[in-house]
Parts: structure tokens; C-alpha cells; sequence
């Protein structure tokens, strides 16, 4: 029971209590203020930002089959080997298209390419460009095929017959993998370009591999034609398992370093050298190796790609 | 009390609304400011962040292709896409810019505003211009682990603070409109409030000036008995509209009828009725003022009813003790006199006011006054009762009075004595007189058997003395001595008529009679000796009498004796008026004797019928005729009164131009026989107030 005295006396005190209270209050959450730094900047003082021109040095490029981080992730360490071990400045170039890179290389904005057979018969055919180099991948492989995909829920297509009509999506009109060496395999089960409802190819830049199979995951388009080993790279992407393999082209000359015509002889043989002396034995060169995706390199002459030369002429006469 | 204090109930409620509402909003708008502008910078800095991974990702490729055109359309694009992004640039691995959204030109004090280390994913800093406060966001643009340059986005921080604006600016909106809505909430119900509570006051006001008939709780649409359909006409809620029907006790409902009062409103508060009437606290205030009212005005009613019944009794006990001719007195147990009635006051001859207060009082002579005291101490301590008769002296006179005293209790004490004293000094005189009577009756019977014996030898020395006187001659010494022997002889043969006559041994012989036949006898006997003094006899006799029954010669012996009285009483020179008639009332003759002599004296009247009372000279008289004459006419069964001084018109005339003296009269009435009743004259009625002197009445 509380006493007149003591409610006389809690009468008085609110008030103050209460103003106590809420000045502590205004001073808290005043006093949490916005304490973050101000760096003062006087955005007064202009300058004009001029076009930056790369210094000068031997370029090398990467067939944009892929984005171009991944190129650059793939043969970055590559190129620093290369320049590292000739002593010459080698920068790496990032074309956006196949086109684009054959049109670098016919301009001589790209010493060394790095590209698919097919690529490598059109610049050597139309600007002298010449191979010395071809990659070994897996276990030793120096050839390599292309697939036609489909869904593997599209049960309509169990012969290559049932393949007429199909829409069709390819990497690129240059793609070896992805379009020369399954199209040789349409062409030999007795199919046409007229066959197929509709033709396309993945747009660019980079990463047309992928695009191609994703297109047909996305059941976008019927039929997919795509460079093998494609699949494993998107593993962690999709289920690969919705993709079903309806075919796999023969084998054909894996991929091919060039260099343009008119690339000084003793810096092709520094670059030469460099890229043959790789060795997978050796740790560092080992990661190198294993960032491009290649387990070595040979020595090759342009006539190690003669039947790929033929290849394309028989498709594009055939059509 | 302070200013607040004074203020009106409702502006203390509004008052502290608002004092409330604008703590509230200040507490509330520096709270909502500080957290908003905090979730805004978070908000700024997630959203900065997100633009610079994604310019960042974006410009991966065209930095390696170094694509200036598709930078530039980068960064454009992310500064257009916001107005408070204020710009957007790239830089590549050495700090060069690569591509910025300035269009007149790059601030050379940005390039290193804001750089970000090798090991840091990320850098935010603030900076500062002119106008305003910049979030400066710096990515690095990597593949792998390898850097490729710098993303670098400007958000300004005027956004946020203005949105931080407009939200502290709604919150004093709303709070004002709030405050405003409170305040006008607050009268409207401080307004319920106020009015009901100055209902209350006027009628606590009323109340003090007397008005109890109160209804301040709200008529109800649903009484008890309405909503219950119950037809309790005897339930003491049945039709009491003025009170709940949880206040009034010994209601009849059955969930209710056997709960203690006190206990009631628990009972009640699951009841329909209670939960459909009772209101809140101040209504519930209303009805139990109501309640209050009632019951007073009840109560004072009451009070007022009880006091008109103690003023009642209190004027009739105070009329019962004015009145009372007894001696009425209060003593407290100290003896002092708390009450006393103005008979008591009056007998001490001193008022009241003088007698209160006071132990003792000049009632009591001091030899009694402190036998008187120690009686009274002596029922203060026995409890015991006292009576007795007490002989006082008023004014030189004594009086009896029987005082009884008697304890006062309270319960079991004995607070105080009442003492009551009655005067019996008439009855202690009417005492004597008995006795006296007593005493007279038992001397006539002694005087009366002593003159029958005398009697004979009387009769015979009489008788011896005349033969005597015959055979002595005369002038003889012997006959003179035998005459004086006859003649004492005879003066004692009267003396014992008289004392045989008074004590009725002679028998009276009954018969009809004529009244002024035995008057006009005496009357002529009479006259000539009555002559010699200068006495007249007037006589007026009503002719026609009836005839009475009567002893003829015993009523001559009354007429004779008052004759004689009146002829003691004048003297010489005087006159007797004798008068007879017929009182028409009564039925009765009447006979007055009046004489206009001196008188008779006021205290003798009383007197004048005992024996033996004679104002005469030692041998005048035995004082026996006019007790003879009162035994006489109570034989006849009729009565006789004297009354002096005598009214005029029974006053006979002065022959002798002497001025007449108050006189006084006999008036004698007698029984006529019964068949004889004739009304045809009446005398003159004594006054009756002088009738009261009469003798005792026959039967």
C-alpha cells in the first residue's frame, strides 16, 4: 500500500524523471550521428582523357570461342610464360568474332593466333598466316570431334532421319568443333541445309559453346551442334543429363598456332621454342598448360591440316 | 496548488496529449532519422555496391578488348539509370582512365579519391564536394586473381537525405494531424467527463442545501425486471427506477437472493442485467450517489420523524410534569438537581434555573435537609426505595407532603434519584376530621347512655320536687329552694333531651305533614320574645307546598334552633327573613333562615355543624342544636348548608334604618312525598359556589 506521502512524492518527481529521461533520450540519438569520414574532394580541377595506345609488343589471340575472361583466364598466364621466356613483350588481344579475329590477323593486329583448324585453313588460304604449332589434349590427343545434341526427353529423333525438319543452332559459320566436323556428319547421313526448318548460329561475342547448348536446354532450338568435352564444361551450370548426344563427327586435327605472314623468323622461333618447351612435368608449366586446357604442344606444318582443308571445301560446295 | 493544478480538467487532458504526441514525434523523428538515414546509407551502399560488381563484371571483356565505345556505353548507361548516381568511370590497372561519364572533362581529384589495396575486395568512402556528399564505390575488376582495373561509382548521398527529409516531415504531419485529432478526441471526451462530473458537484450541492431528491444516473432502456420478464412485484427493485438494481439489498433474484450484500457484486457481474446497464466508473459514481441520496434522504426523513416523535414526547412528558401538582425532582448521582418541575420550583419559590445546578434547596429545613441527604446517598448506594410523609413549613404554613424517592438506573448503575412529593395536607385535614368524627360519634354514644340513665332519676327528683313545691306553701324559704330545684332540675331534663336527641335515642314518628304549618308555629312562639331584642320575623311562605313526610315535632326543633342561632348572631336589632318553596329542579321543599347579623367567620363555617362547637359564653350554650338539627334533616333524607355572608336576595330588610351586616342563611331541603309533587313555585338558588360549604348529604 503506498502511502499519501510517498504518492506526494512520486507526483513530484515524475515530471522531472520523465524530462531527465527524455533530454538522456534527445542526447542518445543525437549523439548517434552519421560519424562516417568526408574526404573532401574538389571535383573543380578537370583533365581530358586521352585515347590510352597500347604499348608495342607481340600480340597474341585466342579464337573468342569463349567470353574473353575465360580466354584471358585460359592463356593469361600462357602469354606471361611466352613473354617471360623470349624476353619479347607479348600481349594478349581479344577479337570479339571469329571474323573479327581472321580480320585482326589479315591487318597484322595479331601475330600469333591461336584458333580451329577451319579458322586456320581460311587465314592461311586468304592472309599467309602459317602453323607451327598444334596442341595435345587429354590423354595425348591431337585430333578432336564435334556432337549433334539434342533434349534427352525429345523422343521423336531416333534415326538421323527423324532429324529433317529439326531447328538447328551451331557456334559459329567458323566453328570447327562446333559446326565443320558435325556438319560433315549431317552431310554424310544424307542430309542438307534445305532439311532443317531453321539454321542459326549462336550470337556473339564469346562464349558460343555454351550459348549453343543452352539454347537446346532451353529447348529453344531442336538440334545443337557443339565441340566435344563442351558438355563438361557446363556440368556445374546445368544437368548435363537433359542433354542427350545423338551423334559424334570422325576425328579431325585438333587446334593450331600460327603465326601471320610477316612475323620476324627469329621472334617465331623464340615464340616457337617457348610454346614446345612446355612441359607438363614441370610444375609451372604444368598449371600453365592446365589453365589452357592442353596437355602439349608439337611442332605442325600446314599440311598436318590438308583434310580439314578438304572438309571445308566439300561442306561449303556442298552446302 | 500550482498553475497546473488550476488548470480546467480539460486542458490538463489536452495538455498532456499533446505533450505525449510531441515527445512522442521528437523521440520518434530522432529515432526514425537516425535509423533511416543509416538504413539509406545501407541502402545507398548495397545499391552502389550492386552497380559497381555489375559494371564490374560487365566491363571485363571490353577492358580486355579494351572496347572503349562499349565502356563508355557502360558506364552512361549505369549513371543514366538513377539521378543519383553522379557518376560512373573506369580505370584500368595502373590507375588510368579507361572511360567516365564527365562530360566536360574528368575531376583530376577523383582519380585517387578513393583507392582500394590488393587485398581489399572492396572500398567505400564519402566524399565531400561543394554541393553535396558522395559515396564513392571502387571494384576491382579481376579475372582469376588478376586485376584488370578499377570500377568506380559516385552515388550522391542527397537522395537518401532528402527521402530521410520528407519521412521526418510526414512524421510531424502525421503527428500534428494526430496531435490535432487527439486534442479534439481528448476534449470531446474530457467533455463526457467534465459534464458528468459537474452533474456531480451541483448535485453534491443540492445535497449540501438540502435538496436530497437526486436522479443523476442515466434512465435505462431495459430495467431489471424487463430484461429478467419477471413479475417479483415484492422485490424491492421491482419498479425502482432511480437505483440499480446491484445496489439495493434483499433483491429476490434467484442468482443473487442468497449472496450476502457485501458479496453482491461479484455475484453480479456474470448477471445480464449488470452487463447490459452497468456503465462505467464515473456513471457507476452517478448511481451510488443516487444511492447515497436516497438512503440519506431516507434516513434524514427518518431522523426528522423520530425527533418530531421525541419533541412529541418530550412536550407531553414536559406537560405531564408542568401540570402535575406533585413535587417532581431529578438528582444526579452527585445530588445535584438536573430536573425539577414548576410545581417543585413553585412550592420552593424559586425558579428553575435557580434550582439546577444546585445540591441543596430551601425545601427541607436544615434539621431535614441533611436527614434528606443521607437518605438520598443511602438509595445511591442500596438501590432501595424511600416513602414517607414529611411535615414542612410554606410561608408560615405547614404542609404534609408523601415524598417517595426511588433510584434512576443506565443500564445497571444507579445514575441519579427522581424524588415525587404530593401534597396531602387536605388529606391529612380530612384525617382529623375523621378522627374527630370518630371521637364524636364515640361521645355522643357515651353522652347519650349516660343521659338515659341520668334521665329517670332526673325525672324522679322533678317529679318529687313539684309534689313538694304543691304542698309547700309559698313565700316559704322552702318553696323558694324547691323552685330553684325544679328549675335546675329542668335546665338538665334539656341538657339531656339535647344529648338524647343528638344521639337519636328518641325515635321519630314519620307522617305527612305541612311544612308552613310547623314553620308558622315556632314562628308565632317565637315572635313576641323575639320582639323584646328589636328582632322582626319576615316570613314568606310559599303557599301550596306539597306536603312532605317528617317528624312535626322534630322539625320544629330545627326551625326552633336556627331561629335561635340567628337571634345569637344579631343580637339586638335585626331581621330574620323565614322562607319556603319548591325547588322545580330537585323536586325538593326548600327552607331558608336568614339573618342580616354580623356573620359567620369563614374558618368557623367549616365548623359550625360539629357538636360541641359553640362560639357562646361558657354556659350559653351546649353547642349541640345545630348538630341536633344536622342529624335531624339527615333523618329526613334531605340536607342542610349554611352560607355567610348571606346573597343579598336572601337578606330581610332593616326595620330600624339599621345598615345590615353580611348576614348569613340555613337553607334546608327536604324530600316531598312522592305523590305530592307539584312544581308551581321556586326560590331563589344559592350561588354554588357557597353550596360547597353544605353538610353531609343523606345516603
Amino acid at each position: 500500500m503506498v502511502s499519501d506521502k510517498e504518492m506526494t512524492l512520486v507526483t513530484k518527481l515524475a515530471p522531472r524523471l520523465f524530462l531527465a529521461v527524455f533530454t538522456l533520450a534527445c542526447l542518445f540519438l543525437a549523439g548517434c550521428g552519421d560519424d562516417e569520414p568526408v574526404k573532401k574532394v574538389d571535383l573543380s580541377k578537370l583533365e581530358e582523357i586521352t585515347m590510352i595506345k597500347p604499348p608495342a609488343a607481340v600480340t597474341y589471340a585466342y579464337l573468342p570461342q569463349y567470353a574473353h575472361n575465360v580466354s584471358y583466364r585460359r592463356h593469361h598466364q600462357l602469354v606471361k610464360y611466352l613473354a617471360k621466356t623470349t624476353g619479347l613483350a607479348i600481349r594478349q588481344v581479344f577479337p570479339d568474332t571469329f571474323d573479327e579475329h581472321m580480320n585482326m590477323v589479315g591487318r597484322g593486329e595479331i601475330d600469333i593466333s591461336f584458333s580451329n583448324p577451319y579458322v586456320y585453313v581460311q587465314i592461311a588460304s586468304r592472309y599467309g598466316t602459317r602453323a607451327f604449332a598444334r596442341i595435345v589434349e587429354g590423354q595425348g590427343e591431337i585430333n578432336f570431334r564435334g556432337q549433334v545434341i539434342c533434349r534427352a526427353d525429345n523422343l521423336q529423333i531416333k534415326t538421323p532421319g527423324d532429324l529433317k525438319g529439326k531447328r538447328l543452332i551451331a557456334v559459329d559459320a567458323y566453328s570447327a568443333g562446333g559446326y565443320l566436323y558435325p556438319w560433315a556428319w549431317l552431310l554424310e547421313q544424307g542430309l542438307r541445309k534445305k532439311d532443317f526448318l531453321e539454321i542459326v548460329f549462336a550470337p556473339g561475342p564469346g562464349g558460343k559453346q555454351e550459348k549453343v547448348v543452352m539454347a537446346v536446354y532451353s529447348g529453344k532450338y531442336d538440334l545443337g551442334l557443339i565441340r566435344e568435352r563442351t558438355l563438361d564444361i557446363l556440368a556445374d551450370k546445368i544437368d548435363i543429363k537433359q542433354i542427350r548426344v545423338l551423334a559424334h563427327s570422325r576425328w579431325y586435327p585438333g587446334w593450331v598456332y600460327a603465326a601471320r605472314r610477316g612475323l620476324p623468323p627469329d621472334i617465331l622461333a623464340k615464340i616457337k621454342e617457348a610454346l614446345l618447351s612446355l612441359d607438363p612435368k614441370n610444375p609451372d608449366q604444368r598449371e600453365i598448360l592446365e589453365k589452357a586446357r592442353f596437355t602439349g604442344l608439337l611442332p605442325a606444318t600446314d599440311a598436318d591440316y590438308e583434310a580439314v582443308r578438304r572438309l571445308a571445301e566439300a561442306v561449303e560446295s556442298r552446302g | 496548488m500550482g498553475t497546473l493544478g488550476k488548470l480546467s480538467f480539460r486542458s490538463k487532458i489536452n495538455l498532456g496529449i499533446v505533450a505525449v504526441i510531441m515527445v512522442f514525434c521528437i523521440l520518434l523523428a530522432l529515432l526514425v532519422s537516425r535509423v533511416a538515414v543509416k538504413a539509406m546509407s545501407g541502402e545507398i551502399k548495397k545499391r552502389g555496391m550492386s552497380l559497381a560488381q555489375n559494371l564490374a563484371s560487365r566491363a571485363t571483356n571490353s577492358i580486355l578488348a579494351l572496347d572503349f565505345l562499349r565502356l563508355k556505353n557502360m558506364v552512361d548507361e549505369v549513371a543514366g539509370s538513377s539521378e543519383d548516381i553522379v557518376y560512373a568511370f573506369i580505370q584500368d590497372v595502373r590507375g588510368q582512365v579507361l572511360s567516365h561519364t564527365f562530360r566536360s572533362g574528368f575531376p583530376s581529384a577523383l582519380r585517387d579519391a578513393n583507392q582500394i589495396s590488393a587485398a581489399e575486395s572492396f572500398q567505400i568512402q564519402l566524399l565531400g564536394t561543394e554541393d553535396e556528399l558522395i559515396y564513392d564505390f571502387a571494384l576491382p575488376v579481376k579475372v582469376g586473381d588478376n586485376r584488370l582495373g578499377t570500377v568506380r561509382v559516385g552515388l550522391s548521398r542527397a537522395k537518401a537525405e532528402a527521402a530521410v527529409r520528407r519521412l521526418l516531415f510526414t512524421i510531424f504531419g502525421v503527428s500534428a494531424v494526430i496531435a490535432l485529432a487527439a486534442v479534439g478526441m481528448g476534449s470531446l471526451f474530457a467533455s463526457t467527463v467534465t459534464r458528468r462530473l459537474n452533474s456531480l458537484r451541483r448535485s453534491a450541492e443540492e445535497m449540501i442545501k438540502g435538496n436530497l431528491a437526486l436522479h443523476l444516473g442515466p434512465p435505462l432502456e431495459r430495467n431489471c425486471w424487463e430484461i429478467k420478464n419477471c413479475n417479483q412485484t415484492g422485490c424491492p427493485a421491482y419498479g425502482d427506477t432511480r437505483r440499480r438494481c446491484w445496489n439495493i439489498p434483499g433483491t429476490l433474484s434467484p442468482e443473487c437472493r442468497d449472496v450476502d450484500y457485501e458479496d453482491r457484486l461479484t455475484c453480479c457481474k456474470d448477471c445480464l442485467v449488470y452487463q447490459l446497464n452497468a456503465g462505467d466508473e464515473i456513471q457507476s459514481l452517478a448511481e451510488s450517489f443516487d444511492v447515497m441520496a436516497m438512503t440519506l434522504d431516507a434516513h434524514i426523513k427518518g431522523l426528522e420523524e423520530a425527533e418530531r416523535n421525541l419533541t412529541r414526547q418530550q412536550q407531553l412528558l414536559k406537560t405531564i410534569l408542568d401540570v402535575n401538582p406533585d413535587l417532581v425532582s431529578l438528582q444526579d448521582q452527585n445530588l445535584v438537581y438536573q430536573a425539577v418541575n414548576p410545581a417543585f420550583s413553585k412550592f420552593c419559590g424559586l425558579p428553575a434555573q435557580e434550582i439546577l445546578g444546585k445540591t441543596k434547596i430551601p425545601l427541607f429545613p436544615p434539621e431535614q435537609a441533611e436527614e434528606h441527604q443521607s437518605e438520598s446517598l443511602e438509595i445511591l448506594q442500596t438501590g432501595g426505595h424511600k416513602s414517607k410523609e414529611i411535615l414542612v413549613h410554606k410561608n408560615g404554613e405547614k404542609r404534609w407532603l408523601h415524598m417517595v424517592k426511588v433510584p434512576v438506573y443506565d443500564r445497571d448503575r444507579i445514575t441519579g434519584i427522581l424524588m415525587a412529593a404530593r401534597d396531602i395536607t387536605e388529606i391529612k385535614h380530612y384525617q382529623e376530621q375523621l378522627i374527630q368524627s370518630l371521637k364524636m360519634e364515640q361521645l355522643g354514644k357515651l353522652a347519650g347512655g349516660v343521659a338515659h340513665e341520668i334521665n329517670t332519676p332526673l325525672c324522679v327528683i322533678l317529679g318529687y320536687a313539684q309534689m313538694l313545691l304543691e304542698d309547700m306553701p309559698q313565700d316559704t324559704e322552702s318553696h323558694e329552694f324547691l323552685k330553684i330545684i325544679e328549675k335546675q332540675a329542668q335546665i338538665c331534663r334539656r341538657i339531656v333531651g339535647d344529648l338524647l336527641s343528638f344521639s337519636r335515642h328518641i325515635e321519630s314518628r314519620m307522617e305527612d305533614m305541612d311544612l308552613n304549618r310547623s314553620l308558622t308555629e315556632v314562628l308565632d312562639l317565637v315572635r313576641h320574645s323575639f320582639k323584646q331584642n328589636w328582632i322582626d320575623i319576615v316570613p314568606s311562605l310559599a303557599p301550596d307546598l306539597p306536603t312532605i313526610i317528617g317528624d312535626h315535632e322534630k322539625l320544629k326543633q330545627v326551625w326552633l334552633n336556627l331561629l335561635t342561632n340567628a337571634v345569637d348572631s344579631i343580637g339586638q336589632n335585626g331581621a330574620i327573613r323565614v322562607s319556603t318553596g319548591l325547588d322545580p329542579q330537585s323536586g325538593r321543599v326548600q327552607v331558608t333562615v336568614a339573618d342580616n347579623g354580623p356573620g359567620i367567620p369563614p374558618e368557623n363555617l367549616k365548623k359550625i355543624f360539629d357538636p360541641f362547637f359553640t362560639t357562646k359564653a361558657p354556659g350559653g350554650g351546649t353547642g349541640l342544636g345545630l348538630s341536633v338539627s344536622f342529624g335531624i334533616i339527615q333523618d329526613h333524607q334531605g340536607a342542610i348548608t349554611v352560607s355567610s355572608p348571606a346573597p343579598p336576595e336572601f337578606l330581610p330588610g332593616s326595620p330600624n334604618g339599621k345598615a345590615p351586616g353580611p348576614g348569613c342563611v340555613f337553607l334546608v331541603e327536604l324530600p316531598v312525598s312522592q305523590d305530592k309533587v307539584m312544581v308551581e313555585d321556586a326560590l331563589p338558588q344559592l350561588p354554588p359556589e357557597r353550596v360547597k360549604i353544605a353538610g353531609k348529604s343523606a345516603g
